[in-house]
C-alpha cells in the first residue's frame, strides 16, 4: 500500500527560531499515529503542516504521492484538522456539519450530516436545528468533529481534541475517530496528553521534543 | 408648561388623523434616507471589506482618513454638495440643486465613511480561527470570501443601522441642498427646524415623535445584533 504522507527534511521556523525539524515521517492509510510531548515541542505545528494550513520553510511533503500544495484543492479536501477549541460557523448545527459537503457540491447533505451527528453521539432529532450558541463546550466539540467526519476524510488530524471535555464527550470523540478508521480507512494522527488513549489505539507513538521526533 | 402638553395632544392628533403635511415630510424622509443608505452600503462595503481583510502599505493612513471623515460635519458636506450641483459646479448641468437626488448625494457622503469604517472593523474582529476552519473544511478562494462575508453579517447589519441613524437624523445637508421645499424636499428634520421658528410646536413635536420612534427601533435592532455578534 502506498503511503498517504511522506515527509522529508521538514523544517519550520517562527520568528527566526527553528520550531520543527523532521528528517523523515511516513503515514499510511488507515494508520493511527500518536504524537506526544511537552508543550511547545512542535506538535501543533506539525499538524498544521500536515493539514496544509501552513508550508514549511524547507523540505518536501507528498500526499498520496503528489507534492503537497495548499492550492491543490483536491488533495486539501481529503485532509482535515480538529483543534482543541474549534470555531463553529454562525449557523445551525446542521449548517455547520453539512458545510464541507456543500463546498464540495455533494448531494444528500442533510442525511449525511445527520449520520455524522449520530457518529459523535448527538441525536440529530435534538441537535440538528440548534444554533451555534445553544451548545455546551462538549457538544460544540462533537459538532466540530461531525463536520469533519461528514466529508469522509482520508486523513483526520486531531490536536488535543478532548483537552477541555468531560469523560462522556471525550469518549464520544475517541470512538467516532476510530469509527472513521474502520469505515473509510482514514489515517489518524492524534495529539494528546491522554497516554492511556494513545497507548490503546495507536500503532505508533511518536515523541516530540524541541521540534524533533523520537520514536518510542 | 401648558403649551407643551397642549402641543403634545395636538401632535398626536396630527399623527392619528394622518395630517398630509406631516406625512409628506415623513414620506420624503423615508424615501431619501433609504436611497442614501443603500448607496452607502453598495459603495462602502467592498472597500471596507478590503480595508479590513488585507494589509498593504499605507493602510493605517487610509484608516486615519476614514476615521476623520466619520466626524465630517453635515454643513461641510452640504457646502461640498452645494458647490458640486449648483449651476456653475461640475454637476451643474443636471439641475440637482434643491432636489431629492442632491440630498441623497450628501447623505451618501455622510454614510459612506461610517459603513467603510465599521465594515473594516467587522472584518478585522472576525475570529482568527475562521480562515483555518474554512481551509480545513475544503473551501476554495471564492467560497472563503463568501462565507467570511456571511459570518460578519450581524456586524455588517449593525454598521448599516448605525449609518442609517446618522442619515435619518441629519439636518444640515437636507437644509442646504434640499432647500426645505414644502411637499417636495421638506424632510422631518428640516420641517422641525423651520416650523419651530414659526411657533408651530405641535407640528414639530409630532415629527419629533416619529424621529424618536425611528431612533428607538434602530437601537432595538442594534441591541439584538450586539448580542448576536458577541457569541
Ligand atoms: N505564531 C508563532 N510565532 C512564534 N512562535 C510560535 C508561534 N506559534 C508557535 N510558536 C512556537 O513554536 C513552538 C511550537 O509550538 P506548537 O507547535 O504550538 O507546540 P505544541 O503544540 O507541541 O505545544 C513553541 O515554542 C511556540 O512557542
Ligand atoms: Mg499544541
Amino acid at each position: 500500500m502506498p503511503p498517504l504522507y511522506e515527509l522529508e527534511n521538514i523544517r519550520q521556523v517562527y520568528a527566526r527560531r527553528v520550531v520543527l525539524e523532521i528528517d523523515q515521517m511516513v503515514v499510511y492509510p488507515g494508520e493511527i499515529i500518536g504524537l506526544s510531548g511537552p508543550n511547545g515541542s512542535g506538535k501543533s505545528t506539525l499538524l498544521r503542516i500536515l493539514a496544509m494550513l501552513e508550508s514549511p520553510v524547507r523540505g518536501r511533503i507528498f500526499f498520496s504521492g503528489r507534492p503537497a500544495n495548499p492550492n491543490d484543492l483536491q488533495s486539501r479536501r481529503q485532509i482535515t484538522l480538529l483543534s482543541q477549541s474549534p470555531y463553529l460557523l454562525k449557523r445551525s448545527v446542521l449548517g455547520n456539519v453539512s458545510y464541507g459537503l456543500k463546498l464540495r457540491g455533494i448531494t444528500g447533505k442533510k442525511e449525511k450530516a445527520r449520520a455524522a451527528l449520530s457518529m459523535v453521539g448527538l441525536d440529530p432529532q435534538e441537535f440538528a436545528g440548534r444554533m451555534w450558541y445553544e451548545l455546551s463546550g462538549g457538544e460544540a466539540q462533537r459538532v466540530a468533529l461531525a463536520a469533519r467526519l461528514a466529508i469522509r476524510p482520508g486523513a483526520l488530524l486531531l490536536d488535543e481534541p478532548t483537552a477541555y471535555l468531560d469523560e462522556y464527550s471525550a469518549e464520544r470523540i475517541r470512538s467516532a475517530a476510530l469509527y472513521a478508521v474502520e469505515k473509510w480507512n482514514t489515517a489518524l494522527v492524534l495529539v494528546s496528553h491522554d497516554h492511556a488513549w494513545l497507548g490503546s489505539v495507536c500503532q505508533r507513538i511518536l515523541q516530540m521534543h524541541r521540534g524533533r521526533l523520537q520514536a518510542s | 408648561m401648558d403649551y407643551i402638553a397642549e402641543g403634545l395632544v395636538q401632535a398626536l392628533n396630527l399623527l392619528l388623523q394622518g395630517d398630509p403635511e406631516t406625512f409628506s415630510a415623513i414620506w420624503v424622509t423615508l424615501r431619501v434616507s433609504t436611497a442614501s443608505i443603500l448607496a452607502s452600503l453598495i459603495l462602502g462595503i467592498p472597500p471596507g471589506f478590503l480595508l479590513g481583510h488585507y494589509s498593504f502599505a499605507g493602510k493605517r493612513a487610509v484608516r486615519v482618513i476614514v476615521d476623520t471623515l466619520l466626524s465630517l460635519p453635515t454643513v461641510v458636506i452640504g457646502l461640498l454638495v452645494y458647490t458640486l450641483v449648483s449651476r456653475q459646479g461640475p454637476l451643474g448641468e443636471f439641475g440637482l440643486l434643491f432636489t431629492l437626488p442632491a440630498i441623497c448625494i450628501g447623505q451618501t457622503i455622510l454614510g459612506l465613511p461610517i459603513v467603510i469604517a465599521l465594515t473594516a472593523s467587522a472584518v478585522e474582529t472576525l475570529d482568527q480561527r475562521l480562515p483555518a476552519l474554512l481551509s480545513t473544511l475544503g473551501a476554495d478562494r471564492k467560497q472563503m470570501l463568501l462565507t467570511t462575508v456571511w459570518e460578519s453579517r450581524f456586524s455588517l447589519l449593525a454598521a448599516a443601522v448605525t449609518a442609517y441613524g446618522r442619515i435619518v437624523s441629519e439636518v444640515g445637508i437636507s437644509m442646504m441642498v434640499g432647500g426645505n421645499i414644502k411637499w417636495y424636499t421638506r424632510t422631518i428634520t428640516t420641517a422641525i427646524a423651520l416650523e419651530t421658528n414659526k411657533g408651530r410646536f405641535a407640528f414639530g413635536i409630532a415629527l419629533g415623535l416619529v424621529l424618536l420612534l425611528i431612533a428607538f427601533l434602530i437601537n432595538l435592532v442594534l441591541n439584538v445584533l450586539k448580542k448576536r455578534t458577541q457569541v
